[in-house]
């Protein structure tokens, strides 16, 4: 059975430089994957691979269809929604906008309303905010709504870039509750790339350790965890 | 005191045409963080199409959305063309390009129709209706109209349909628009496709004042630069404001200061601004695009 | 005797036009050598633009302004004072610098855009400008220079040489080699040395060029000024050469005039400039008359060339330039030169692994 998400040998980077050397790695359907290394080991560039924001080699295929060449736009609505490194919230917007903007390409109008109830239900301040500008919301909204955002594409698969980053403890608690939620509801396979180890791996069914554009270390989420050499040298606890 | 009505009357009108152009730099604007140069002259070239459907028969309230559909396309059409091929050129050689461009429909206007100034039919009677001891004429108040549902059109198209949206969200956030399958490329060229018609009102509500030849517009620009400096160039709202400021400004400054000087009075705003408030009255200090 | 025979092939090709400018007069008739002169004074203006745009990178569509700045206040020196009018030259040319160096000031605090916006509307507004002091500028009238006979010296150089006697249009023009030789010697020698080091670094980033203690601003000012300085001298001889400025000498085209001749031409260089104003002097002209008199050129081609006039063909150029070739003609040149090198000598670097030195940059 094919894999949701399949990456092979793929080797990318900006210009000259070239940041990933060969990575492989493969999402099951409706599975949480992390994605796992220090600050330059190229998880961002992964994902950004995946959406179109880089040039690669190799290949990356969603749903047994190649990604090669395809433009960002194209790739999103084949059902991959990516939360990148700083959110991007679109902050000349107001909340509401934002999240039509998730919304926007879908024609199931009844469906949309339903998921708009979800949304509401996970994350009420964004009920509240609606009409206020997306600049005013802290940064724990701030992910709240562009997860919010994401989820209200309807992707099969989501890829989250660092969503603790820059929050406090409890806000990434009750946010990583409502991932884990998200996904064994809906379905939704996640691509979780994280610096927080721990909780990214209490997460997920499988993970990927990157060191310098390269996969050192993959497998169960459950080996990862048990292993202490692994956690010590890669994961830092 | 009724003179000084009618000025105000007349300004407001007046401030209708720069606003509507101001609004198609503004457009612009936020979209590539450019200037248009050819604005104006994109906006002659529309004119003389209408005045060339009016020729042919076509009665004003046809050839008018007709022309604006022609230059809705024109406006799509320079930017898939002569803009996307360049675009991530700086935007000094962008600048610059647009002087080309300016240069070019210029003399492709003169080339079709050459340099003799035509009168332009207005659709409006040129009597005036007496409101309470001030004489408004009906082509002032038809221009105040035309501008006034063109603008408001415009604003309901961006603020109230998912079409207004992604087009904002894309000019704003091109990167993160992207990755919610937002095709920020149609968006641009659908941008400059909205501001060559937006421009077009612009020249058509002028032309009947000012006799229609090729190079009509470049006094209009100017003080169009005036109106989108004064209002923040970033800010549409601003353009209409400040478009409507500029407009009685200048027709104060004609009627009671000297006729001659009106081009240098916006002029003068333009520097006034720059110098002193950048980022005109409501402008931000700082443009971040994700 | 060895440096001559190892300077670079530029040397010699700056010794051949200065040859072949020198003896234009003798060999053309007095209205080609006008026509020529006032090629010459664009080819200064756009040498001061260039000294703007390219090397201190500011963008000014306003440089019509200063040029005719610096025609009015020569006219109105001549005219009104009776200064004889090479006097006039040094004097437009210091004031109308002043005038930019003042301008440069505010202009700090602009971008680049607005930059080219608020010279934009100075260009479009400054003829109205010139019109309304009328008792001091003639107003829509203008002013009328009259052109000053060659000196003995020069009547009897000249007649010496061709054996006919030398016409005022003549010694005009050679009145404007000397200064546009003279202006881009200086302007080569800054190039070279400090401030035109100082420029290149400013326009090529300015926060860098501030951390390694560059005055950014005494520069970017100074840049106008010259620039202006330029722009005055140019203007000044070009009312000489022509014999009568108005308001309408000066419009907005002339300003996009000069920025297409820069660009064209190719912006940062010396040659650049020259082969811009060429280009932008003689294109409107020979478009109407040489083209039509080709037989061979289909008369709908004849009609729109000479109908679309200049305005047509610079858009369209100017629009082709920026996208192919943005460092035009010279940039072009430079190109092929490197290119033909790399292939010339790239057989022997093969083995050296290393690539062939750049050419020179003058």
């Amino acid at each position: 059975m094919t894999a949701l998400l399949e990456l092979e040998n793929v080797h990318a980077g900006y210009g000259p430089t070239s940041v990933l050397h060969g990575v492989s790695l493969e999402v099951p359907e409706g599975g949480v994957v992390s994605l796992l290394g220090a600050n330059g080991a190229g998880k961002t560039t992964t994902l950004r691979a995946i959406t179109g924001g880089v040039r690669w080699t190799g290949d990356i295929r969603f749903a047994g269809r190649s990604l090669r060449r395809k433009a960002t736009e194209d790739i999103v609505i084949q059902g991959i929604a990516h939360v990148p490194e700083g959110r991007g919230i679109c902050t000349e917007l107001t909340v509401d906008e934002n999240l039509r903007l998730g919304s926007h390409l879908r024609h199931d109008g009844a469906e949309v309303r339903k998921d708009y109830d979800r949304v509401f239900e996970y994350f009420p301040v964004l009920k509240e905010r609606r009409k206020l500008s997306s600049s005013t919301l802290s940064g724990g909204e701030q992910q709240m709504l562009a997860l919010a955002r994401a989820l209200l594409m309807r992707p099969r698969l989501m890829l989250l870039d660092e969503p603790s980053l820059g929050l406090a403890p409890l806000v990434v608690r009750s946010i990583f509750e409502i991932i884990r939620n998200i996904n064994e509801t809906s379905n939704v396979a996640v691509l979780l790339v994280e610096q927080n180890a721990r909780i990214a791996l209490e997460m997920s069914s499988a993970a990927y350790v990157l060191e310098v554009g390269r996969v050192a270390v993959e497998g169960a989420a459950s080996e990862l965890r048990d292993n202490e050499s692994v956690r010590r040298s890669y994961l830092g606890y | 005191m009724q003179e000084f009505f009618q000025l105000l009357v007349s300004g407001i009108a007046t401030g209708g045409i720069f606003a509507s152009l101001a609004l198609a730099l503004v457009l612009i604007y936020n979209a590539m963080g450019l200037v248009n140069f050819a604005q104006g002259e994109m906006a002659m070239f529309a004119t003389f199409l209408a005045y060339s459907l009016i020729g042919r028969g076509m009665s004003f309230w046809i050839a008018f959305p007709v022309t604006l559909v022609l230059a809705f396309a024109g406006g799509i059409a320079v930017q898939r063309v002569v803009i996307k091929p360049v675009e991530r050129a700086p935007v000094l050689s962008l600048v610059i390009i647009t002087l080309g461009l300016a240069t070019l429909v210029n003399g492709l206007a003169g080339f079709v129709w050459g340099y003799v100034p035509r009168s332009f039919p207005s659709p409006f009677s040129s009597d005036s209706i007496d409101l309470a001891g001030v004489f408004v004429s009906y082509r002032d108040m038809g221009v105040i109209a035309v501008t006034g549902l063109v603008l408001l059109c415009l604003y309901l198209l961006l603020q109230h349909t998912t079409v207004g949206l992604t087009l904002r969200a894309a000019a704003h956030h091109p990167e993160a628009s992207r990755l919610l399958g937002v095709h920020v490329s149609w968006m641009l060229a659908l941008g400059w496709g909205l501001a060559s018609a937006v421009g077009a009102v612009s020249g058509i509500m002028v032309a009947p004042i000012l006799l229609l030849e090729p190079n009509m517009m470049q006094t209009i620009i100017i003080y169009a630069f005036a109106a989108a400096v004064l209002g923040g160039i970033e800010s549409p709202l601003g353009a209409v404001v400040g478009g409507l400021i500029v407009g009685v400004t200048v027709n104060l400054a004609g009627a009671y200061v000297a006729g001659d000087l009106q081009l240098a009075v916006g002029l003068a705003i333009i520097i006034a601004v720059l110098v002193l408030k950048p980022n005109g009255l409501f402008g931000r200090a700082a443009v971040r695009r994700v | 005797m060895n440096r001559l025979r190892t300077a670079p092939p530029r040397y010699w090709l700056v010794v051949l036009a200065v040859v072949l400018f020198l003896g234009l007069p003798t060999v053309t008739s007095s209205f080609v050598a006008s026509e020529w002169g006032q090629a010459l004074t664009l080819a200064i203006a756009i040498m001061g633009l260039n000294i703007l745009v390219g090397y201190s990178g500011q963008l000014s569509l306003g440089h019509g302004a200063f040029m005719a700045l610096g025609a009015y206040i020569s006219a109105i020196l001549v005219h009104r004072y009776h200064v004889d009018f090479l006097v006039t030259i040094p004097i437009a040319a210091v004031a109308t610098g002043l005038v930019g160096f003042l301008f440069g000031v505010p202009a700090l605090r602009l971008s680049p855009l607005y930059l080219a916006l608020a010279t934009f509307a100075l260009a479009v507004v400054s003829p109205s400008l010139i019109k309304r002091p009328a008792e001091l500028t003639g107003g829509v009238q203008g002013i009328l220079i009259p052109q000053p006979d060659p000196p003995p010296f020069a009547g009897d150089a000249f007649n010496a040489v061709t054996g006919t006697a030398m016409t005022s249009d003549q010694w005009i023009y050679y009145v404007i080699l000397f200064c546009t030789l003279l202006l881009f010697w200086l302007a080569w020698n800054l190039g070279r040395r400090r401030p035109g080091r100082a420029m290149r670094a400013i326009r090529d980033g300015e926060v860098a060029a501030a951390a390694s203690g560059v005055n950014v601003a005494g520069f970017k000012t100074l840049a106008f000024g010259i620039s202006a300085f330029y722009a005055g001298t140019a203007g000044s001889l070009f009312g000489l050469s022509i014999g009568f400025i108005s308001p309408d000498t000066f419009p907005v085209s002339l300003s996009i005039q000069l920025l297409v001749g820069a660009v064209i031409g190719g912006l940062a260089s010396i040659p650049g400039p020259l082969l811009g104003a060429i280009f932008a002097y003689f294109l409107p002209i020979e478009s109407n008359q040489w083209v039509p008199s080709q037989t061979w050129i289909p008369d709908q081609i004849t009609s729109t060339v000479k109908n679309a006039g200049p305005a047509v063909s610079y858009g369209v150029v100017l629009i082709l330039v920026m996208m192919f070739a943005p460092n035009g003609i010279v940039g072009l040149v430079k190109a092929g030169y490197v290119a033909l090198n790399r292939r010339l000598r790239g057989a022997a670097d093969r083995e050296t692994g290393q690539l062939p030195p750049d050419p020179q940059t003058v």
